[in-house]
């Protein structure tokens, strides 16, 4: 019975779920490219200072400009510690990368075992402490929603379960229903990618750009608007 | 357009009751936004016209885009509430940049995309109500759009375009501090072209009054250039300068005349107010202040803009001149602060060190510092003739605000929140540095350091501009 379930996992659901989370997120590309694109034609200034906005993005993603400055330094390097593991560990892990050469028929470097364990420690450790500086920090849980606080459970989920895939001495549970576990869990994170704020995986890279843009007014655009809004022969 | 709007049902007066949060009661709003035009209107169609005026607003600009991202990416991590004065002091999740930006983005959410449009559906309830559009009123203009927080965003979210974007809407379907509105009409539509209605035969006044002064206290004749064709730069001043900066005025005037350019400028009597209050909360406003700049350069024939000691005046002309004067051949922007060091590294100021005994300490305005822009120059002057000089911290990019920023220092009814609630962070900064001259090259600065001066307790304390200073300093032969 519980093997039906994992073959139906490892097959047609994996392929469905990044299938869905490679159309979702292209059509996510697609729009913003095609609104970036837009955006510019009308644009009255059209010097967009696009390298330093893309540069501005890159600087948060390595962790010395935030270990500079005091606030926040522990939340946001936990936070750097995070998207390592969670980056690493399902792109690179041997048994990972084995499945994909199987899937898409490409393969690539693989993580040595005991670094993947340790990343995989690390990311669970470092998501707690995620949920944890929210939860302790009042400005952070206050505007938290739902999904601030699931991802981070949702994504603790396949990664002790894969530890213990790896490691099934230490699991305390069945070794196929952990499994299971494991691979369900990552294939409804997958799904959710273009539906949640996981987004930023991609949208990540042009939210800058797309700043610069939004104060790129196209000239006219004020009294189009009041036009719209049959305010034309009206004062201030 | 009436097409993509969805019509909302009347919905009645317990369901508001209900929804409406304890800060939001109609005495609340009478005592806390009575500054806010049509006060009056606490129920009616405000959503409606909130949703076309948004719509419209979605349709004719760039914003969408932006918008659309900020909707969907935020981690909600409020690195943005470390950086913000405001949330720093009150400790009121409403002062969380990112929870403010969140109103207006999930108005655009529910309304906006189809998600949130099939989700309005299902759960049927009434999304936007009056009282959120009252406390997007009452809270993007709480928040001084300093941008301070935009430099600790992970993500990149540009909060000072969401509250620049949420007053925008706001401001068309009416709600907009009196002030604003009142002044902005007077430079755009009335008789005076200035925002604060001082009619050309008194600012003429002023101006020979002031050639009098500098004759009397430096020995030299200084004109005012008014009017005079093919200069090479048109000046644009806050116009409060004429009524209560006149030695930021004299200031500048002998830098022209120490430098041996007295013919390279002029000012226009047609127009002649640098203030620009579209940046704040209209980019319709925004785009007719700087096409009548753009007119007066064309009119005398004047090669730049120089915008006087004037941060957000600075901004809108520097960041938005390329915009509206057709991109490559907009004339170049200049502030005055960038050619008075130009003058001193080409040696052509002689400035006293003995002058200025005081301690001297640098206040950078938001709309000049934060993109970096200017930031160097003006400590450079000061030290070149200011023998105690300090730095505040935070400073430069990271400074923080006077507290009046985003239009607000022009709101008198909320000047108890600016210097007790915004501008408290930056009273125990000028207090830490024990400086006697806070120097603010900006006209809001200004205003309202003097009045964060005067109710915590800082006595001793004198703002001035830059080119006040350099007045007393400067060496002329």
């Amino acid at each position: 019975m519980l093997e039906s379930w994992i073959e139906l996992a490892r097959g047609p659901l994996l392929r469905l779920a990044l299938l869905a989370m490679a159309v979702g997120l292209l059509r996510q590309v697609l729009l913003q490219v095609w609104e970036i694109s837009w955006a510019f034609h009308r644009a009255g200034d059209q010097v967009v200072p696009w390298r330093v906005a893309l540069r501005r993005n890159l600087e948060w993603l390595l962790p010395w400009r935030y270990l500079q400055r005091k606030e926040r330094r522990a939340y946001n390097f936990t936070s750097f510690l995070f998207h390592v593991g969670v980056i690493a560990v399902p792109l690179f892990l041997a048994g990972h990368v084995a499945i994909w050469n199987q899937e898409l028929g490409l393969s690539w470097w693989t993580l040595p075992p005991a670094v993947a364990d340790w990343l995989t420690a690390i990311t669970v450790v470092a998501a707690l402490g995620l949920l944890l500086g929210r939860m302790v920090n009042s400005a952070s849980r206050v505007i938290s929603k739902f999904q601030d606080w699931a991802l981070p459970v949702l994504c603790i989920l396949p990664f002790v379960t894969g530890f213990w895939v790896a490691h099934p001495l230490w699991s305390p549970f069945d070794a196929q229903v952990v499994y299971l576990v494991h691979l369900l869990s990552a294939e409804l994170l997958l799904i959710l990618v273009p539906f949640s704020k996981l987004v930023h995986m991609v949208l990540f890279w042009v939210s800058q750009t797309s700043s610069e843009l939004g104060w790129r007014f196209p000239p006219g655009s004020g009294e189009r608007v009041r036009v719209t809004l049959g305010k034309e022969t009206e004062g201030i | 357009m009436e097409a993509e709007i969805r019509t909302l049902p009347e919905v009645s007066q317990d369901v508001l009751a209900s929804l409406r949060p304890p800060s939001l009661t109609p005495e609340k709003i009478q005592e806390r936004l009575s500054y806010i035009i049509e006060k009056d209107r606490v129920v009616g169609d405000l959503p409606r016209r909130f949703l076309e005026a948004f719509a419209a607003v979605l349709k004719h600009t760039n914003y969408r885009q932006v918008i659309d991202n900020y909707a969907r990416i935020p981690a909600r991590c409020a690195n943005c509430a470390c950086a913000c004065q405001i949330y720093q002091q009150t400790h009121d999740p409403k002062d969380v940049p990112c929870y403010r930006s969140n109103l207006l983005l999930e108005v655009y959410r529910r309304h906006f995309t189809l998600r949130g449009i099939v989700e309005g559906h299902l759960s049927g309830a009434p999304f936007l109500t009056d009282d959120l559009i009252l406390e997007m009123a009452e809270t993007y203009y709480h928040c001084t759009a300093c941008r301070r927080c935009t430099l600790e965003c992970p993500l990149g979210i540009d909060h000072g375009l969401v509250t620049h974007l949420a007053r925008y809407v706001l401001s068309e379907i009416g709600l907009v501090p009196r002030a604003l509105v009142i002044s902005t009409r007077e430079q755009l539509e009335g008789q005076t072209r200035n925002t604060s209605a001082i009619p050309w035969p008194a600012i003429a006044d002023t101006l020979e009054f002031l050639e009098e002064e500098i004759k009397d206290d430096k020995g030299v004749d200084v004109k005012f250039p008014v009017d005079q064709p093919g200069r090479e730069f048109i000046f644009f001043a806050p116009v409060s300068d004429y009524l209560m900066e006149a030695e930021t005025l004299m200031g500048i005037a002998v830098v022209f005349y120490a430098t041996g350019a007295m013919d390279s400028w002029t000012i226009s009597t047609e127009f002649l107010d640098g203030i620009n209050y579209g940046l704040f909360y209209s980019d319709w406003i925004l785009e007719r202040c700087l096409r009548e700049e753009l007119e007066q350069l064309r009119r005398l024939e004047a090669r730049k803009i120089l915008i006087g000691e004037c941060g957000h005046a600075s901004r809108s002309a520097k960041a938005f001149m390329r915009t509206f004067g057709g991109g490559e051949k907009a004339p170049p922007v200049v502030n005055i602060m960038e050619y008075t060091y130009r003058a001193l590294k080409e040696g052509k100021l002689r400035l006293d060190p003995d002058v200025i005994s005081e301690r001297v300490t640098y206040h950078d305005p938001c709309n000049l510092a934060r993109t970096g822009w200017i930031i160097d120059e003006p400590r450079e002057i000061l030290r070149s003739f200011c023998r105690d000089y300090v730095e505040m911290e935070p400073r430069g990019q990271w400074n923080l605000c006077c507290g009046g920023g985003g239009g607000t220092v022009s709101v008198d009814e909320i000047r108890p929140y600016r210097t007790g609630v915004t501008g408290v962070k930056k009273a125990e900064q000028i207090r830490a540095t024990g400086a006697h001259y806070v120097v603010a090259p900006c006209a809001n600065c200004k205003k309202q350091l003097r009045e964060v001066c005067e109710d915590n307790g800082l006595d001793d304390v004198e703002v001035v501009g830059l080119h006040d200073l350099i007045y007393k300093a400067i060496v002329l032969e």
